[in-house]
Formats: C-alpha cells, sequence, structure tokens
C-alpha cells in the first residue's frame, strides 16, 4: 500500500465546506421548465368537446366524456377529454392540435396518490392545484391544421357591373381536396346543418376523391345540393371547430365541388333508383319550392305519387325567381328539378291552388298534402306615396330580372331593408348601372343579411345609410317618384334586454334624390288559397303555420314546411322540413 | 468551426454540410468513413465528448440513418455526423474503441432497431426490453397499436363518445333519415 493510498480519503475533507449541488427538497424545489409539459389544463368554458385531441392522441390515452354541468348545444357538444395518465406520453400534441386552444400544460410533473384511479381525470373539471399554473407548454405558434381556406376564385367587384355572370367560380379538384384536408371530422356541424346533412362523411369523400359516394351522402338529407352548394346559409361553417383558429372549413363550396362533378346523367345509377315500385298512395303538393321538392323527392323514392302543383311555370320557388344569377345560375336548378322529373315527380306549372284548382280538390284526389307555399307577399313599407310609379318591391323586381324582363331603375336606387332580399335588389341594381344606397333602420352590425352579402355589396360600391327611417316618397310633376325623404334615428337601449330599437331624431327630416324606390322588409304567407273550412283547423301564429314534429299541421293529413312554417327562412331549413314531412307522410300512410 | 469543416474536407469526401448554429454543424459521410471522420475529430479536432448515437428509420429508402453526436467542450462546438447504412441486415462498425460508453448506444439500437455492431461489448444483451419476443420497435413496420390491443388488455369500463352521435342524442334524437 502506498503513502498515497492512505493520505487520498483524507482530502476528500476538504470538500466539507462546499456549498452542495445537489437540491435538499426535489419535490418543492425544483419546478418544470417553463415550457414543461406536465399535467393537463382545460378551459372548460373554451373547450368545445369536438375530440380533436382524442383523435390525434397515439397512446389512446383521451376519451371524450359527458360532464354534468355542461349541456350539448349548437356549436359544442358538451363532451370534454378525460386523460389516462397511465397511457399519456406527454407528447404534447393534442394540445398542438387543439382546436380553440383550451387545452394546455402546466408544468407540474410530480404527483403522489394510492389510488390509481386519481390519475385519470377530467381537466378543468376535476379541480387540481394546478389548474392556475401560469408555466407550462402552450400551443405553438404553428398550426397542425393549416388555419387558412383555401381562396376561392372570385370574379373581380370591378368586372361585376353589367352582367350576372357567376361570381364564385369553384374550386379544382386539387383545391378542393387540399380544402377538404383541413376537416378534423369532429362532426360539429352536423347538429348545426338544419338538414343534419353528414358534412364529414362528404368532405372525407372529396379527400378520397370518391364523388359518387359523396354524391349519395348529400342526397341522403338534401336532395338539392347544386343550388345549397352555392346560396345555402351555411349555419354549418358557424360553429366549424377549425374555425375557432382559423377560418371555418369551406364547407358550402366542398357540397357545390361535389355537385358540380357529377353529371346529371348519371344520378339515378349512382343513387340507385332505376326502377321504383309505387306502393299506391298519393301525395300532392302545394309550391315548387325548396320544401316541396325535398318533400317530392323523399317520397318519389319511396314508392308515392307524387304532383306538384305551382303557381309559376318554373320550380325552385323563392331560389328560382328570388336569388340573382350571379348567385345561383338557373340551369343549375333547372337540371336539378329536371332530375325529380325523370324520376316520376308530376309538375303542375302555372297551377294556382285557389284559382286553377282548388284545395278542396287537391285534398280529396290525394292521400295526403304537403303545403309549402313560402313567403310571397311582400310587407308594404307604410310610408306615403308608396304606390307611385318607380316605388317597387324588391320580391318582383327579381322575379323580373330573372325572366331576363328589362327593368329600368334610373340613376339613383334606394333599397329599404338589411335581409338578403334587400341585398340582391342592392346588388342587381348596381349591375343595372345605377348608384345604390341602401336604407336601413338600425345599424350595419344588426342587419340579417349574411355577412358574405353585406361584404359583397360594399364590394361593388352599394352605400348603406344606416340607422336611417323612411318617412315619404316625393313625386315628380308626372306622379313619378323623385325623392325620398328620411328620418335619422338614434340607438336606444331596451329596458326589457332586447335589441336596441331606432328612435327618430326630431328635425332630422333628409330629402335624398332618387329614381326607383325598392322595398325588401320583409314577405308574409298568402293563405286565401285556403277555404274557411280548412283554415280554421290548419293553426297559425303570427302567420306561420304550427306543425309538429313530423311538420304535419292539425288536419291530420296536411303537412306543411318551408318559410311558412320555420322561423329560420332559408332553403336549407325548408329541406329539411320536407324531409321530416315525407317520413312523417310515410308513417302515416303506410304505418 | 470552418475551418474544422475545411479541413475534414481536405482529408474525407463529405456529401453535405449543414451549419445549424456559429457553433454546430452537420456532415454526411459515407459509411466506411464514418467510423474514420469520429476519430479524426477526437484525436485530431478536440472534440473529445462523445454525446450520443442515434438512428432514424428511413422505410422508404430502404436505409438507417445514423448520427454521432460530438462536442468540444471547451471551444463549446458541437459536431453531428451523419450516415446512411442499408436497411436489410444493417451492421455498422463499432466506435466502442473510442470512447467505452458507445457500447452501450449501440446496444441500444442492435435492440430498438435491430442494427449489429459486431464486437462492440454485450451488443446482443436486452437493454430495455427484457423478453421482447417481437420485430425491434422502432422499425417502422413494428405496429404499436396492434402490438398493444393484443399485448395489454383493455381497461374495463372505459367509455368515448362521438361528439356528432352525442349531439344526435341529445339535441335531435327522432330525427331518422
Amino acid at each position: 500500500m502506498s503513502l498515497k493510498d492512505i493520505l487520498s480519503p483524507l482530502s476528500a475533507w476538504r470538500n466539507i465546506t462546499r456549498e452542495p449541488v445537489t437540491i435538499k427538497d426535489p419535490l418543492n424545489d425544483r419546478p418544470g421548465a417553463p415550457r414543461y409539459r406536465g399535467f393537463h389544463k382545460n378551459d372548460i368554458e373554451k373547450c368545445i368537446g369536438c375530440g380533436t385531441c382524442e383523435t390525434i392522441c397515439e397512446n389512446e390515452a383521451i376519451d371524450l366524456v359527458e360532464v354534468a354541468s355542461i349541456n350539448a348545444k349548437n356549436g359544442d357538444s358538451g363532451l370534454r377529454p378525460l386523460v389516462d395518465y397511465g397511457r399519456c406520453c406527454w407528447c404534447a400534441l393534442c394540445v398542438d392540435v387543439c382546436t380553440t386552444g383550451s387545452l394546455t400544460m402546466s408544468n407540474e410533473y410530480t404527483w403522489v396518490s394510492n389510488n390509481p384511479e386519481d390519475f385519470r381525470y377530467i381537466p378543468g373539471v376535476d379541480k387540481k392545484s394546478w389548474d392556475d399554473s401560469e408555466l407550462g407548454w402552450k400551443k405553438p405558434d404553428y398550426d397542425l391544421i393549416p388555419a387558412g381556406r383555401i381562396d376561392m376564385e372570385e370574379l373581380k367587384p370591378a368586372d361585376r357591373e353589367g352582367t350576372f355572370l357567376e361570381i364564385v367560380r369553384g374550386y379544382s379538384r386539387a383545391q378542393a381536396e387540399k380544402e377538404a384536408d383541413r376537416c378534423t371530422e369532429c362532426g360539429l356541424c352536423i347538429s348545426a346543418c338544419p338538414a343534419h346533412m353528414d358534412i364529414p362523411g362528404y368532405i372525407k369523400a372529396v379527400r378520397e376523391g370518391n364523388m359518387e359516394e359523396g354524391l349519395r351522402l348529400l342526397y341522403e338529407t338534401n336532395p338539392l345540393p347544386e343550388m345549397c352548394g352555392r346560396v345555402c346559409t351555411h349555419k354549418c361553417e358557424e360553429v366549424c371547430a377549425v374555425g375557432h383558429s382559423g377560418d371555418p372549413l369551406a364547407i358550402r363550396w366542398l357540397k357545390r365541388y361535389i355537385a358540380d362533378q357529377v353529371p346529371f346523367e348519371e344520378y339515378k345509377r349512382i343513387l340507385g333508383i332505376q326502377e321504383i315500385e309505387g306502393n299506391g298512395k298519393k301525395v300532392g303538393i302545394i309550391g315548387a319550392g325548396p320544401s316541396g321538392l325535398s318533400a317530392a323527392y323523399y317520397l318519389r323514392i319511396r314508392g308515392f305519387e307524387v304532383s306538384i302543383y305551382e303557381a309559376k311555370s318554373k320550380g325552385g320557388g323563392m331560389t328560382m325567381y328570388g336569388i340573382p344569377k350571379y348567385r345561383l345560375p338557373i340551369n343549375m336548378l333547372d337540371s336539378e328539378i329536371g332530375f325529380l322529373e325523370e324520376i316520376g315527380v308530376k309538375f303542375e306549372y302555372e297551377t294556382r291552388v285557389g284559382e286553377d284548382i282548388s284545395f278542396d280538390d287537391i285534398y280529396t284526389k290525394h292521400d295526403a298534402v304537403f303545403i309549402g307555399i313560402g313567403f310571397e307577399k311582400p310587407y308594404k313599407i307604410n310610408i306615403e306615396g308608396e304606390n307611385m310609379p318607380g316605388s317597387l318591391q324588391a320580391i318582383s323586381f327579381l322575379d323580373d330580372i330573372n325572366k331576363d324582363k328589362t327593368v329600368d331603375v334610373g340613376k339613383t336606387v334606394a333599397v329599404i331593408g338589411g335581409g338578403n332580399v334587400a341585398m340582391d335588389a342592392a346588388r342587381v341594381s348596381k349591375r343595372l348601372g345605377a348608384e345604390v344606397i341602401m336604407l336601413y333602420r338600425r345599424r350595419v352590425e344588426d342587419m340579417p343579411a349574411d355577412q358574405e352579402e353585406i361584404h359583397g355589396a360594399y364590394e361593388e360600391g352599394v352605400q348603406i345609410y344606416q340607422q336611417t327611417i323612411p318617412v315619404e316618397l316625393i313625386p315628380d310633376e308626372k306622379g313619378k317618384v323623385k325623392a325620398i325623404k328620411y328620418l335619422k334615428a338614434e340607438m336606444v337601449a331596451d329596458d326589457k334586454g332586447g335589441r336596441p330599437r331606432p328612435v327618430p331624431i326630431e328635425g332630422s327630416e333628409t330629402i335624398l334624390e332618387i329614381d326607383t324606390l325598392i322595398g325588401a322588409i320583409g314577405q308574409e304567407a298568402d293563405y286565401s288559397f285556403l277555404p274557411e273550412k280548412y283554415s280554421d283547423s290548419i293553426q297559425t301564429d303570427r302567420g306561420r303555420m304550427i306543425v309538429n314534429e313530423n311538420n304535419q299541421t292539425n288536419l291530420e293529413k296536411v303537412f306543411a314546411g318551408g318559410d311558412a312554417v320555420n322561423r329560420t327562412a332559408d332553403a336549407i331549413s325548408a329541406i329539411a322540413d320536407g324531409h321530416r314531412a315525407a317520413n312523417g307522410i310515410e308513417k302515416l300512410l303506410l304505418g | 468551426m470552418k475551418d474544422i469543416i475545411e479541413n475534414i474536407q481536405t482529408k474525407f469526401s463529405i456529401s453535405e454540410v449543414t451549419k445549424q448554429r456559429d457553433n454546430q454543424y452537420f456532415i454526411s459521410v459515407e459509411k466506411k468513413d464514418a467510423v474514420q471522420v469520429v476519430t479524426y475529430l477526437k484525436d485530431i479536432e478536440k472534440f473529445s465528448n462523445f454525446i450520443l448515437l442515434t438512428a432514424v428509420d428511413w422505410i422508404e429508402k430502404g436505409q438507417f440513418q445514423l448520427t454521432y453526436l460530438l462536442s468540444d467542450p471547451i471551444n463549446k462546438l458541437d459536431i453531428g455526423v451523419r450516415t446512411f447504412i442499408e436497411r436489410e441486415n444493417a451492421t455498422m462498425d463499432s466506435a466502442h474503441h473510442l470512447w467505452e460508453h458507445t457500447a452501450t448506444f449501440q446496444r441500444e439500437l442492435k435492440e430498438m432497431f435491430g442494427i449489429d455492431f459486431p464486437g462492440s461489448p454485450r451488443v446482443d444483451e436486452p437493454f430495455l426490453l427484457e423478453g421482447w419476443d417481437n420485430i425491434p420497435p422502432m422499425r417502422r413496420e413494428f405496429d404499436t397499436k396492434k402490438y398493444s390491443e393484443e399485448t395489454y388488455f383493455p381497461r374495463p369500463g372505459r367509455t368515448t363518445n362521438d361528439p356528432a352521435e352525442h349531439m344526435k342524442k341529445k339535441l335531435y334524437p327522432n330525427e331518422k333519415k
């Protein structure tokens, strides 16, 4: 043994005064790094239960479970993620993909419990000490789901004057597939759609390039996809999970893409309705609008003999006569209606019920009747001079334009109203070369019109005078419209908690010189075709027929749908009404 | 650091140089040169510290990519040496004679990817996976989900819900197609 071997242990003593490098209380003194991926946190108010976290989890560590305090509602499934820490590998993909950014991770990583069940919990619901921790992993600033929608090619605003060419060009295959690729298939959109279309299903079909499957899925719940793919109010896009952190999926354009790809001649084969075996029952439908056409399709494919009575010379209802061609080319609707004719739906055009045929006649001839008459009669603006020449109603104005009639609106047009019909009237007048001013009594943000319509109107140079109340039309020496007098209004908060009301400001009269006034403040149903013995039995509430969950009225064999029934007053709700009524009629007549 | 790279280039053929930071470079070399380059870096260029050896499975190319990560702790420089080897019967020269602990990394790669390092001490002994009876689990053809479904039991009473189905049940249960 050398001297060194004896002395070296003693040299260790020199370390006795050194600061130790170890930590005294590692559980408390050693916090995770600021971006550490520790236990999950979830802002349950922000979370919408889309389940994208569950889908991405490689370890199947996440289950979506019901939470007592949260109910399913539009845009929120009411479910919340439960994390199993026996499976979680802390990769944080769930946080990175979270569509709302509600799911994050704390930097807490130590937790002791004797009960293994404790390690399965619902972040945000089951309270934990790290719920308020500021530090930890958060969604990084790149997106696993591309935030931007694939741009839709559109006719430039400057090129729109003087033409009714369709504005939206439609997606190419590459564009559609790329857009479809952004869908997480969460399905929150399905319940937001009045017709509950299988949206994730048909988007998947786009992604896989399977147009036939796509068309089948569309027709399961909607026999007018060409039309809806263009003008639907797309409630689905409002709740799209992806829309919480970027643009919502272009669901409507993808639907249009499918419908555009498949030629109408192929429909029968793809939808499997080559031969229809009749069941001997007859159904009469009043009105060839979206609700009537939808009811007709679902009844016809189940073997009913279906006749549609339509006052006008073409089908489509308001979508045919009210929607300008730059949003919906007429041949699209014609082809969809043509397909219904092909499968055996009979159309009696230019047959106004109550004039050309009595309701009684239809009622007795058929085993069931569906009323889809829509809101045809425009409301009057109720101002002095309303009936003078140069004062028009938007509905008939749009109808004339779609029929290619020449309408001279002059140089300046005032449109009264703030709904989609008002927007259509304004944008059509603009195309006729007029200066267009919209008078709306509330603010732009209160307008019931779709955002994109308002945006389109602005783009095309329509001016919107908000908080203006028309009071009088002033005629020229020939008795034709020369000017409109209006009052400015201030918005007054409603004591009862409703939306603010416009109240005219005294002495604010303004005169605006115009050539044409177009009224578009809403429409109502015209029930004059119903003889008393029926109109007494069919209950209505503020102009709308009251129906049960099968869209059945008080009269057992009379069903109804569309604008004259539902409050949403859009095509897709009408289509859903028609479908429900068809199911109801089938149940009534076939059991 | 640039001059070091230039020095290596005069002695070995390097197919790619990637500058990650001023003091961190990656170079790609052929399989036959890889251990020689590492030796050169250790003995001549003062990269005295071996940090790690790791692999990536490029199944589409039929290759594994190996990366030797070395550092020079005095000048605070890092260098990664990358090389591709054939995936089938994957074999690589051992580097355990340079640093003893390299053997541990090589043993791990043998177990996880099936890459052999003949002559490396205890290279055939299990590293983490005692009693493993399947293909090396880091190979991309290994189906983790299938393996776990066959091997482990699902937790009893575990349930999940599809958001769309759940919303139908809650919001419009009577609607049919």
